[in-house]
């Protein structure tokens, strides 16, 4: 089914397939989708076999960075005496990314078997699902589910009878952007400030309590469970034929300027050009697309052009000059200006940023500063170039990577809309003519 | 206390280039540290070695040759082979940057902060800042705040290092400060009511790399820059912490502590720091005096020193003597306590201990005098009542001890009182004869802390008046009643002292040096 | 930057408030059914300081914000240090470092919804409940307005969370009716 649109025939609905059917949000009803038959099937194997098929899938992290699952889940050794932990991050803040949201809001059994699954195969007792706070309906129906799995033996000290222990625990937020990354989830949840880590250590060394710590986004881990279910070739038949690193089917969320803005599923190296008309029903009447941002805020902008020609995948967005991200599609259309929405973009950062790292703390709010003072006809001739200055020492200079993605909108915004920008800055004085002069 | 297991073969040297300079260093060892042993100082200011790694400031990001981005030098562990550039026009980029952020919202209040001069963020922005600044914004501003004891916080100046807060968590183990906030609204915060109050609280005004944490007992008295300084040691309690003095006008105006791994690391306590203000006391003894016609009067000290021979010889001395006073001192009156076949007594005052609880074996320490140690090993007998067996002929001598509380009819028992002291109590107005010496600020000597290290303390300023050395005074009193000869420097007395006595048997004066020495076979444990 | 009325982006000490917003006195948070709570939270956990975002969490419900007492109590609860929890407290926006109104309304105005015209959904917000400016308390005590960072539902531009009522594709049109159903 679709949500909130009707489904798309060229849409390929795995994850998404129950999203609408609130009777998919109950045990029994998960269990009539075929919900738990992979938890089932995953207990009876060994963790290694699992983490073998994962890894087969060629399934890639969901949440922005793309990375192996399969050989994510590989770093933790099982049995190496130490308690290992799961988190899933459930903390979806990126701006222009809602895809989790509906995942746990119409299949929160899902998430509850992915997390029981992914835990197993990491050899974790223990899966903390991480929600971001303001969630309050997904979390109302993460609780219900995980109670649930509970009380039907599903989780426990002998998940579904195998005599193996799993737990599945929600754990709130309470609003902080930066808890998204998956050390400071795990600082947050040790009941700290959301700081990032400084790794190494590397969380599969040292994550969560100290331990061996695994973090999987949400869609990562419902794809585990197809996966899983139907068979590592099963997930290959999606992607393109010339590009195996990036498979199976990926959770589009689409919004701003757009016809039809809500969360689509298609194959990876899909058209993009075709998502944005055909799916998604192009831009607004009498509008036209001026900028895309196609995988959350923290991705470089791409004009429509650029947009019109990639290819939906990690590869095929990078190709593009941009990447995939975490999915979270931000069309602008002609009505926007991008110095104003940059300058909003910014500002996100800067109220997110933790306040360790100098260029960061300071950065996204001088960069905010300058760009507020543009938009308002206050800048100065120097302006873009010590935008661009500053965007430079944020970039790969700090523990994470928000201070980047503050300098990422900004920096690709002037490369590709300067002249939104210049027609905010004064003329410069020698452009001005003897005749204005005079006047 | 134990020396770590020396394990040397056990660790694994790694060697690298910094800066074109080959060194080596134990595995683990970071850019930032393997940099100091070549002799390169990687600018920072989160990291400081006593403190864990927080990695924040970005200040001290190097170039390690196939690395894909440039390295915190204090959080990245050495790998043997790296060729790590410090002075690269990428890593120097990149430190510009992060100066010039400090700076956007850093006021302009250098003539006016008493963290000029001293300053780390001054110092890196003339070795390699930015000449101007590019900000045309208003300025951040959150108002001075007096965090209690003796620490205020200015947040302007604050560049959010985070060392204070990281001190109380984890040196102090009160974690009354935090990070409060994010983003640019973040500040250094502590919570109502709960105030930097702990016994070693004053180390994060040290700590702070800017002036943002300020000393209320220095403020706004000196300029880093008019300051003399001396290496010395703190007087304060059995600990011996190694400290600063600094000096404005021949008066000592901050302590600091000066590290010393084996004694207390990079700290001072806050009675350390703030009780100093004897060192300047107006009301000293400043001539030598001797009793004529019923009256104390001024004379030379060849007469002084003579008439207090003249009162000893023959007679017994009953010395009372300050575990204040030098090893030095302490020889010498020893000396004068065996000739004359006398008693050397003392007490001591008692505080409650106050452990730094990060660092083992460091303690504000209830004894409250810094050369208890150093006055039972020359033989005096530390107790309540320091005139316990005076006898009616004995000539007492008051050396500097704290004679408040002391039985004044019982003090009048002796057929004579001698006092070599820096000020002279009214309870010992009776004296016979008055010696006038340096307080431990103005003359050079050593104590020997609870654990037996033997330590030098260097003359921070000039002695008042007539005023001698302690060595000084006592050298040619000695001499006098035993005929031992002159004595022209302290280091002749530790001579006789190592000579003498094993706890000081091998120690040299030079050897001493700014760390001081534990006796051969190692200190006493408590 | 100044962003939000708050440094952390949450409400402004009340100004004159027109009914009693002290913190004391009041009955212990850990008490009863809600003791009974924190007990079950603990041993999801292999610490207690773990336990400090939900403790948090159930003194805001008990109380409607986290007063320094409130923290202290948590500190208390979970052997930390109250400057501590008053750390993590202020890093996290949800937490109300002040009273706020009956009801607290927070406008998504992040660039996604921005570009949907959610700047005039909050304007309207601010009108229609006669709060002043960003963070302030309305006159009658019932409405906190406050603009908030992406809430993760950027394809219902503009959402708008009233309490832990989560509202979607709200336009200013619609506020009249939203804030009629609060009366």
């Amino acid at each position: 089914m679709g949500y909130p649109h009707a489904s798309h025939p060229r849409e390929s609905a795995v994850l998404s397939k129950h999203f609408g059917d609130p009777a998919a949000r109950t045990l029994d009803g998960w269990k009539a989708r075929g919900g738990y038959q992979a938890l089932e099937k995953a207990l009876a194997m060994s963790p290694a076999d699992i983490v073998t098929i994962v890894k087969d899938s060629g399934l890639r992290g969901r949440g922005g960075a793309g990375f192996p699952t399969g050989l994510k889940w590989s770093f933790m050794k099982p049995g190496d005496g130490r308690p290992h932990y799961l988190c899933c991050n459930a903390d979806e803040s990126e701006p222009g990314t809602f895809k989790d949201r509906e995942i746990m809001r119409w299949t929160p059994h899902a998430l509850v078997e992915g997390c029981a699954l992914g835990a197993y195969a990491i050899g974790a007792e223990t899966a903390y699902i991480y929600i971001r706070g303001e969630f309050t309906e997904p979390l109302a129906y993460m609780n219900a589910a995980v109670k649930e799995a509970y009380d039907a033996g599903i989780l426990g000290a002998n998940a579904m009878g195998t005599g193996k222990r799993v737990d599945v625990h929600v754990h709130k937020g309470a609003g902080a952007y930066i808890c998204g990354e998956e050390t400071a989830l795990m600082n947050s949840l040790e009941g700290r400030r959301g700081n990032p880590r400084i790794t190494p250590p590397f969380p599969a060394v040292s994550g969560l309590f100290g331990k061996p710590t695994t973090i999987n986004n949400v869609e990562t881990l419902v794809a585990a469970v197809e996966i899983v279910k139907l068979g590592a070739a099963w997930y290959k038949q999606w992607g393109r034929a010339d590009n195996p690193k990036s498979t199976g089917t990926k959770l589009y969320s689409v919004c701003g300027n757009i016809a039809r803005p809500g969360n689509y599923e298609v194959p990876m190296g899909f058209p993009f050009k075709d998502f944005l008309w055909d799916l998604c029903g192009g831009p607004l009447p009498g509008r036209t697309i001026k900028a895309v941002i196609p995988g959350g805020s923290s991705v470089p902008i791409m004009t429509a052009e650029e947009a019109e020609g990639a290819l939906m995948d990690y590869e095929g967005f990078v190709a593009a000059g941009t990447m995939l991200g975490s999915g979270g599609v931000i069309v602008f259309d002609d009505a926007q200006n991008m110095v104003k929405q940059i300058a909003r973009l910014a500002r996100f950062y800067a109220h997110e940023s933790c306040a360790q790292c100098t260029q960061c703390r300071e950065g996204t709010a001088w960069t905010t500063k300058i760009l507020e003072r543009i938009r308002d006809g206050q800048g100065t001739a120097t302006d873009l170039d010590t935008l661009l200055d500053i965007g430079e020492s944020m970039t790969g200079k700090t523990i994470c990577v928000l201070s980047d993605s503050c300098a990422v909108p900004v920096v690709s915004g002037i490369a590709k809309f300067r002249n939104e920008f210049e027609a905010l800055l004064p003329k410069s004085r020698n452009v001005v003519s003897v005749s204005q002069a005079v006047a | 206390m134990t020396a770590p297991a020396a394990t040397a073969a056990a660790v694994k040297m790694i060697t690298l280039t910094i800066e074109g300079r080959p060194v080596s260093v134990p595995e683990g060892t970071s850019l930032l540290e393997a940099a100091k042993v070549a002799g390169v100082l990687v600018p920072h200011y989160c990291y400081h070695p006593g403190l864990p790694i927080a990695g924040v400031c970005r200040m001290c990001l190097v170039e390690v040759e196939k690395a894909s981005k440039l390295a915190p030098a204090c959080a990245t562990p050495v790998v043997e082979g790296n060729v790590v550039h410090v002075h690269s026009p990428l890593a120097r980029e990149a430190r510009q940057g992060v100066l010039e952020m400090l700076l956007i919202n850093h006021p302009l209040d250098c003539p006016i902060c008493d963290q000029s001069g001293e300053c780390e963020l001054q110092d890196y922005t003339f070795q390699e800042g930015r000449a101007d600044s590019r900000y045309q914004e208003p300025k951040r501003f959150n108002p001075v705040e007096d965090f209690g004891g003796d620490v205020l916080y200015v947040p302007n100046r604050c560049i959010l290092c985070t060392r204070c807060v990281r001190f109380m968590e984890d040196v102090a183990e009160e974690p009354v400060l935090c990070v409060s906030e994010r983003g640019d609204r973040a500040t250094i915060s502590k919570f109502a009511g709960a105030d930097l109050t702990h016994a070693w609280a004053g180390n994060v005004v040290d700590l702070c790399p800017v002036g943002a944490l300020l000393s209320k007992d220095f403020l706004n008295k000196a300029r880093a820059w008019e300051l003399d300084r001396a290496a010395s040691v703190c007087p304060n309690c059995t600990q011996g912490c190694n400290a600063v003095l600094e000096t404005r006008d021949n008066a000592v105006v901050r302590v600091k502590p000066r590290s010393n791994d084996a004694v207390n690391q990079f700290y001072l306590c806050d009675q350390g720091r703030l009780d100093y203000h004897w060192l300047n006391r107006p009301d000293r003894a400043d001539q030598p005096m001797v009793r004529a016609n019923g009256a104390l009067s001024a004379v030379p000290w060849e007469a002084a020193l003579a008439a207090a021979a003249g009162l000893l010889a023959g007679r017994t001395a009953h010395v009372v003597a300050s575990p204040m006073l030098s090893n030095e001192a302490l020889h010498l009156l020893r000396q004068l306590v065996t000739k004359t076949g006398g008693r050397g007594r003392f007490t001591v005052a008692i505080g409650p201990e106050a452990p730094l609880a990060g660092v083992q074996d460091l303690a504000l320490r209830a004894e409250r005098a810094a050369n208890v140690r150093g006055a039972e090993l020359m033989g005096f007998v530390k107790g309540a009542d320091v005139l316990a067996g005076l006898g009616a002929g004995d000539v007492l001598v008051i050396a500097d001890h704290d004679v408040a509380g002391l039985d004044l009819a019982a003090l009048r028992k002796a057929a004579h009182l001698i006092v070599i002291a820096t000020t002279l109590a009214s309870a010992l107005a009776h004296a016979d004869v008055v010696l006038p010496i340096a307080n431990m600020a103005e003359e050079e000597g050593s104590f020997t802390n609870l654990r037996g290290r033997v330590q030098r303390y260097f003359q921070a300023k000039a002695a008042p008046g007539l005023a001698r050395p302690s060595w000084f005074v006592l050298a040619d009193l000695a001499s006098a009643v035993c005929g031992s000869g002159p004595t022209w420097a302290p280091a002749e007395v530790f001579r006789a002292l190592a000579t003498t006595t094993p706890h000081f048997a091998g120690m040299t004066w030079e050897g001493l040096g700014l760390r001081g020495a534990l006796p051969v076979g190692g200190g006493v444990s408590a | 930057m100044s962003h939000g009325p708050s440094a952390s982006g949450g409400a402004l000490p009340l100004k004159g408030a027109p009914h009693d917003h002290h913190d004391v006195p009041h009955e212990p948070v850990f008490t009863g059914a809600r003791r009974h709570d924190i007990d079950a939270i603990l041993l999801k956990y292999p610490t207690k300081m773990a336990a400090l975002l939900p403790a948090l969490w159930i003194v805001q419900e008990a109380r409607g914000w986290v007063s320094e007492g409130g923290m202290a109590e948590v500190a208390a609860l979970l052997d930390l240090s109250p400057a501590y929890v008053k750390g993590v407290v202020s890093f996290y926006t949800m937490y109300h470092q002040h009273p706020v109104g009956k009801y607290f309304v927070q406008v998504c105005t992040t660039t996604p919804c921005n570009v949907c015209g959610a700047e005039d959904v909050v304007n309207t917000f601010l009108e229609q409940t006669r709060c002043l400016e960003l963070g302030a308390t309305s006159p009658d005590g019932r409405f906190t307005v406050i603009e908030v960072e992406c809430l993760g539902a950027c394809g219902f531009a503009t959402p708008v969370m009233i309490n832990s009522e989560f509202l979607e594709s709200v336009t200013p049109d619609s506020v009249p009716d939203i804030l009629a159903e609060l009366a």
